[in-house]
């Protein structure tokens, strides 16, 4: 299986860079020493060319007429390879033309020049020079005239050729072992940059629903490129650890707040059981537990509506939202709550000014409206008055108030009441029937929508519930 | 028997009262928060306490302390919702003398009780035995030398109250706060009634008398 990894990229990309730096170093070598090999070889070819020139006299004659003594011919470059050499006097045509020149090779004087050409199976350079003085000297005028020579001078390069891949082989040895211990350091120093997130894996492994600290060595956190990570993965553990204590908080106060009515029903049919009853005392206990029951149901209902509300808040469930009136989801839960706020006499007034359009899931809003309208209610005096108030507060956010001139809560309860499973006094909510579970759930829900949700109570003279919500945001 | 039951939810209060009444023919109290059942102890000499923890008011561990503080022994069962070792030692280090964590079976609530009051007045064993007489409290039977003896369930209360404490000298006030709930001043006159047919009944084929009228005292069962 081929893994993707960091440390084998990173080695490849520094080897492949090595490798070309070495391939570089060996052309830029090899091509410098052939150049300086060539070049002394030509300045060796234009030596030994002017003293072939050198070796052209003028007869005796004084016409001017040249001949080539062929006495004093400079020896070869290399010993073993002899050079090749013609010599041409502009009057007088080809004056020489050494031995060992290459049969079927033809070339004739012509303008300066330098090439390579391969005569024969071997490779020479060749040097052509024109307009090359005679030097040797007369007495007395030239009756044609003194002449010009033009000289080819061809050495083989054999040797250099040798010589240069020499050099190339050395040089190219050389660089692959400083490659090869180029490499080696690498990898080390690539394998302890890379330790780190050994050390950060190592740590992060340790991380657990019982330990959600990460502990990071301070040398590891403060490489540069670690301490994103860490800071992400801390952000992302602290919001895991709070999701998760939540969860489990409610989970084990579900739980807990279960064991009553379970005991209730439980012990409802129990004394059933005790002894033999007549066919009416069955009647009523089964009746009994079936009120149980429904108890029962609506918490496990509640409960269920507060965990959805908070995983929604969480972000955990996407929804279609639709552009609802805040003043018409009022009027709706008003509606609902008719007959319980008529059967207590009590009358609920709501006053708007002008629509107000909020993008949401209509249901959530006439759930949380419901809710505190309920508790309004229910806190009540008989007859007495609610005011429900939609106003626009700041530009872009919507108020709603829900006022009740009820028994109030306590300085000391108030803080709590948007706390799961919070009664401040049992025995009055459990008359009323609440389950502590309703404020909180109208909270996750408006807090899921970026409003807030606030309570202002004086004892024996009423609550005021004040919701606000953002409307620019969605 | 007298119990008294501090819970808060109604129901579940009048369970219990229902099958301690009804299974071990104890007279029961029930209050719904903390200080009633703190004032109720601290009035009636009751022979044993089921106390919830959760409660309004005066939650139960600080009904627990202050009983305990002004040196009350009533055995005192707790009810609790919580069942994690470091709560329940701290009921029991507190003077609780029991716990049992809801939901919990009626019939174990029960037979845990009964023991409780045995124990409160110095009995082990559910079979209370006074000279050839036999008290069963588990099944509420009774018999004299193995002669089994029907009892009205008044009678019965009278005469377990009496072999829970044998030899020593019962009161009729004493009787009456144990066998009757809050208004037991009305029964007064009805005590010897009972005390009276349980004498017959006791008495019926045997020469030896057990229960014993010490005038301006109260009453005596021994042999």
């Amino acid at each position: 299986m081929q893994r993707d990894s960091i440390q084998r990229r990173l080695i490849a990309t520094v080897v492949l860079s090595q490798a070309l730096l070495t391939a570089g170093l060996i052309l830029t070598g090899v091509l410098y020493t052939y150049w300086r090999l060539l070049s002394t070889l030509d300045t060796s070819m234009q030596a030994r060319a002017l003293s072939l020139a050198a070796l052209v006299r003028y007869n005796d004659n004084a016409t001017g007429d040249v001949y080539f003594d062929d006495t004093m011919i400079p020896p070869s470059i290399d010993p073993a390879r002899p050079d090749v050499f013609a010599v041409w006097a502009n009057r007088s045509g080809l004056l020489a033309r050494s031995d060992t020149w290459p049969s079927n090779v033809e070339l004739s004087p012509g303008s300066d020049q330098h090439w390579n050409a391969i005569w024969g199976k071997v490779p020479y350079h060749v040097l052509r020079m024109s307009k090359v003085p005679i030097l040797d000297r007369v007495e007395g005028p030239l009756s044609k005239g003194p002449q010009t020579l033009s000289i080819i001078y061809a050495s083989p390069t054999v040797r250099l050729r040798q010589q240069v891949r020499a050099a190339g082989i050395i040089i190219a040895l050389a660089s692959l072992v400083l490659l090869a211990l180029m490499a080696k350091f690498a990898l080390r120093g690539i394998g302890k940059g890379l330790a780190p997130l050994q050390t950060l894996a190592e740590q992060a492994a340790l991380v657990s629903t019982q330990n959600w600290e990460l502990r990071v060595p301070a040398e590891v956190e403060k490489v540069s490129e670690i301490e994103p990570v860490v800071r992400a993965m801390r952000d992302t553990l602290g919001r895991l650890q709070r999701s998760f204590v939540q969860q489990r908080d409610f989970l084990s106060n579900a739980a807990h707040e279960l064991k009553t009515p379970v005991a209730v029903l439980k012990s409802t049919l129990q004394s059933l059981l005790q002894r033999p009853r007549t066919s009416d005392e069955y009647r009523t206990g089964l009746n009994q537990s079936l009120e149980d029951t429904e108890r029962l149901e609506r918490l496990l209902q509640w409960m269920l509506r507060l965990a959805r509300a908070e995983q929604w808040a969480h972000g955990a469930l996407r929804r279609n939202l639709e552009l609802v009136d805040l003043n018409s989801t009022c009027e709706e839960a008003i509606e609902r709550i008719r007959n319980l706020a008529h059967s207590r006499r009590n009358d609920i007034r709501l006053s708007t000014n002008g629509p107000m359009p909020f993008r949401a899931d209509p249901e959530d809003l006439r759930l949380v409206w419901t809710n505190l309208l309920e508790n309004a209610v229910r806190y009540s005096p008989e007859g007495s008055t609610i005011e429900v108030a939609v106003t626009r507060d700041k530009p872009g956010t919507a108020r709603l108030t829900f006022k009740d001139s009820g028994v109030g809560i306590s300085a000391e309860e108030l803080p709590h009441i948007f706390e799961r499973f919070y009664r401040g006094d049992p025995s009055r909510t459990r008359a009323t029937g609440g389950f502590g579970l309703g404020l909180p759930m109208a909270k996750a829900l408006i807090e899921a929508y970026g409003g807030t949700i606030a309570a202002e109570s004086t004892p024996g003279r009423g609550t005021c519930m004040t919701v606000q919500l953002p409307l620019h945001t969605n | 028997m007298r119990v008294l039951i501090v819970e808060d939810e109604p129901r579940l209060a009048e369970n219990i009262a229902r099958g301690l009444r009804e299974a071990a023919a104890y007279a029961v109290d029930v209050v719904h928060d903390g200080e009633a059942g703190l004032s109720a102890i601290q009035a009636n000499p009751y022979d044993a306490v089921i106390l919830d923890l959760m409660l309004p008011k005066l939650d139960g561990m600080q009904v627990l302390q202050r009983i305990r503080q002004a040196g009350r022994r009533t055995p005192v069962l707790v009810l609790t919702a919580r069942d994690d070792k470091e709560s329940v030692i701290a009921l029991l280090n507190a003077g609780a003398d029991d716990y049992l964590t809801k939901p919990f079976d009626l019939g174990e609530l029960l037979a845990r009780t009964k023991a409780l009051v045995r124990r409160g007045k110095g009995q082990a064993s559910p079979i209370l035995a006074v000279d050839d007489l036999q008290v069963n409290t588990a099944d509420r039977t009774v018999y004299r030398n193995s002669r089994s003896i029907t009892l009205t369930a008044m009678e019965y209360r009278v005469l377990e109250y009496l072999a829970h404490r044998p030899g020593a000298v019962v009161s009729k006030k004493e009787l009456l706060e144990h066998l009757y709930d809050y208004n037991w001043e009305k029964f007064s006159n009805v005590i010897e009634v009972y005390v009276s047919g349980l004498r017959r009944k006791l008495n019926d084929g045997s020469s030896r008398k057990l229960i014993h009228t010490l005038r301006n005292q109260g009453y005596v069962l021994r042999a």
